[in-house]
């Protein structure tokens, strides 16, 4: 037999999710999750997601290390390395770096972003025990479902039953992997 | 017929057709990728466009072996079809940009089903876009000098052109767009893995969807990122387009050297790419049989976006005309004469024609939810948008400072096998996208539904 990851309950609508998952917290679970198909108003909320700021800052770092490292590499080169009169110009002629500056500071920052957002969830991980659950299969389609994994404190296999029937639960599975 | 002519669609008209479920549409949009024979008509455009592929290859090679003097370019006019298609390329990349970032910035709901045909048609574009300079280029296996780095030459690009920024641009460009779909198809990847039957298909897309699972905090990252994303992106494509403007006001010929050429190209881009648009979701919507997701609403509001276009070019035209009309420069007068009444006027009111008097018919409503009147309207555009990169193109070097430096140019069976093979080549892109990812963007739409429920 293959140790308990966690119970699942598939629900319907995402209002149900959500006030199961509210239910969930007031009951005093932390280590449940919810899997939906699209992302769910006010559900980042209830379950703990990890810190809001942290992309943001982390593209707005990209930006401005982008920004630095292609004005850098245009002065070192015009300037320092290469030094060519153009028409009498300066040799560190800002306007002129302005453009490619500005790309790639926009490049840097996307790629922070798609970078730190994978990495800050966890992908890619191709395996993961919540894919061993059948009903799971749904969850990137039309169902709403939450798991409470068996290292919360408070698992209980009978109460956590009881709990998602009375939450009004379309099926409720126990994930082993 | 007046009646139905000026009948605005109601403000309660859906965006989505009310009988679409979530199940309904993840399982529709799914199964277009997974099934396993391809439709029939897929089939057959899939093969006129690799056939046009393969007349790339061809005009390439040719090209590689004999050098550019295969085209017709010639002095005085070296910049003939590539740099002309290079720009009409990139504006039809860029539009899908605009529907797609720009959209999702103000919230358009009509923007969730259309955007991936977008994101689709613009990686398409701009392989294409930017095959053109570099075939364009007397030595194209040198190209890679315009990157600036470190080489036993010891020499470095000249980071002050603008033909450099071009290039800076549309590589950030291609490689921004890549990220920008992936972000945004990794849900729907993983709605199609969860969906597959066959274990080739579960491994291929498990693979692709990287594990996506759909917890909450997947979600919030991903929400995040794309909206700021998409708020870089919009900024990102204008700026590209109008440093290619900039590639020609950086030049001195009349007619080019014009500090309007910037916003100019961004708002052909506008319309050339909100009509590409139009034709690719009409294609999918009736190859995919995807009235449901794609409805009136949809084509209204993207019709509305090319009449905007069409409104912001004509501006831009007026002021084209007004310029040399209101200066002194006699050869920036000639040039425009010339434009309009000499060698290139057909294309020149043609073109008008097209892209401006043409489109007013979407300002009625029964126009723009008609499907062929607006495939019509759109195709025209396209065809328009590439007379108008041509012509200012080529025009403004036939008519140079020095009469007899004038000429003109005239396009060789390889210019044509060219534009015919990049087609082919957006076209093959395209179908394959249609084939192996989900078209349409599925978390998105599933929002629309639900926000549609019935309370």
């Amino acid at each position: 037999m293959k140790d308990l990851f966690g119970i699942i309950a598939v629900f319907r609508t995402p209002d149900e999710v959500t006030s199961a998952a509210m239910r969930l917290r007031q009951s005093g679970y932390r280590a449940f999750e919810a899997y939906t198909p699209y992302a769910v108003e006010g559900l980042d909320r209830i379950v703990d997601s990890g810190s809001k700021a942290f992309l943001p800052l982390l593209m707005f770092a990209g930006a401005v290390l982008g920004a630095a490292l292609a004005y850098w590499i245009q002065y070192w080169d015009e300037a320092v390395n290469y030094p060519l009169n153009v028409g009498g110009r300066p040799y560190n002629s800002w306007p002129a770096f302005a453009v490619s500056t500005f790309e790639f500071m926009l490049l840097a920052s996307v790629t922070a972003g798609f970078v730190g957002m994978l990495a800050a969830s966890g992908l890619p991980k191709l395996y993961h025990p919540i894919f061993e659950a059948h009903a799971f299969e749904r969850a990137s389609r039309d169902r709403f479902v939450i798991c409470i994994e068996a290292t919360d404190p408070r698992f209980n296999a009978d109460s956590i039953h009881a709990l998602f029937e009375q939450l009004g639960a379309e099926r409720i599975e126990e994930v082993r992997a | 017929m007046a009646m139905t002519l000026t009948n605005e669609l109601p403000p309660e008209a859906p965006v989505v057709a009310p009988d679409v479920t979530l199940t309904s549409l993840s399982e529709e949009v799914s199964n277009r990728v997974l099934m396993e024979r391809a439709p029939r008509w897929w089939g057959v455009g899939f093969g006129i466009s690799f056939a046009l592929l393969m007349v790339l290859i061809i005009q390439l090679a040719w090209l590689f072996i004999n050098g550019i003097g295969v085209w017709g370019v010639e002095i005085p006019v070296a910049w003939g079809f590539a740099i002309a298609e290079y720009v009409w390329w990139i504006a039809l990349a860029s539009g899908g940009t605009i529907v797609s970032a720009l959209f999702f910035l103000t919230r358009s709901p009509w923007r969730s089903a259309t955007n991936r045909i977008a994101e689709s048609m613009l990686l398409s574009a701009a392989p294409c876009a930017g095959l053109m300079p570099i075939m364009h280029l007397g030595r194209p296996g040198l190209f890679y000098w315009l990157f600036p780095y470190s080489n036993v030459m010891g020499v470095w690009p000249q980071m002050r052109s603008p033909l450099l920024w071009d290039f800076v641009c549309l590589l950030c460009y291609i490689l921004m767009s890549t990220m920008y779909y992936y972000a945004g198809i990794l849900p729907d990847l993983a709605t199609v893995r969860d969906l597959a039957k066959t274990r080739s298909k579960q491994i291929l897309y498990g693979i692709l969807a990287l594990g996506w699972r759909g917890s909450v905090a997947e979600w919030r990252n991903q929400r995040v990122v794309y909206a700021i994303m998409s708020a870089i992106m919009a900024p990102m494509v204008i700026s590209v387009h109008s440093v290619v403007g900039l590639d020609y006001a950086g030049g001195l010929t009349p007619g080019w050297h014009d500090t309007q050429f910037p916003p100019y190209f961004f708002f052909g881009a506008v319309i050339s790419g909100t009509a590409v648009i139009i034709m690719l979701t009409i294609l999918v919507r009736w190859g995919y049989s995807l009235q449901k997701v794609l409805t009136e609403y949809h084509f209204n509001a993207m019709a509305k976006v090319m009449l905007v276009g069409s409104l912001m070019l004509c501006y831009a035209y007026v002021w084209e005309a007004f310029g040399p009309l209101y200066g002194s420069d006699v050869a920036d007068k000639t040039e425009s004469y010339q434009r309009m009444f000499g060698f290139t006027a057909p294309l020149f009111w043609s073109e008008k024609i097209l892209t401006v008097v043409v489109p007013q018919l979407l300002w009625f409503p029964l126009v723009r939810r008609s499907q062929l009147l607006l495939f019509l309207i759109s195709g025209g555009i396209i065809v328009g948008m590439w007379q108008e990169r041509f012509m200012f193109t080529t025009a403004s070097l036939e008519h140079n400072y020095m009469p007899s430096y004038w000429g003109h140019f005239y396009p060789t069976l390889w210019d044509w096998a060219a534009l015919a093979g990049t087609i082919g080549l957006f076209l093959t892109m395209f179908f394959l996208f249609l084939r192996f990812a989900p078209i349409i963007s599925l978390a998105e739409v599933r929002e629309i539904i639900e926000q549609e429920k019935p309370k």
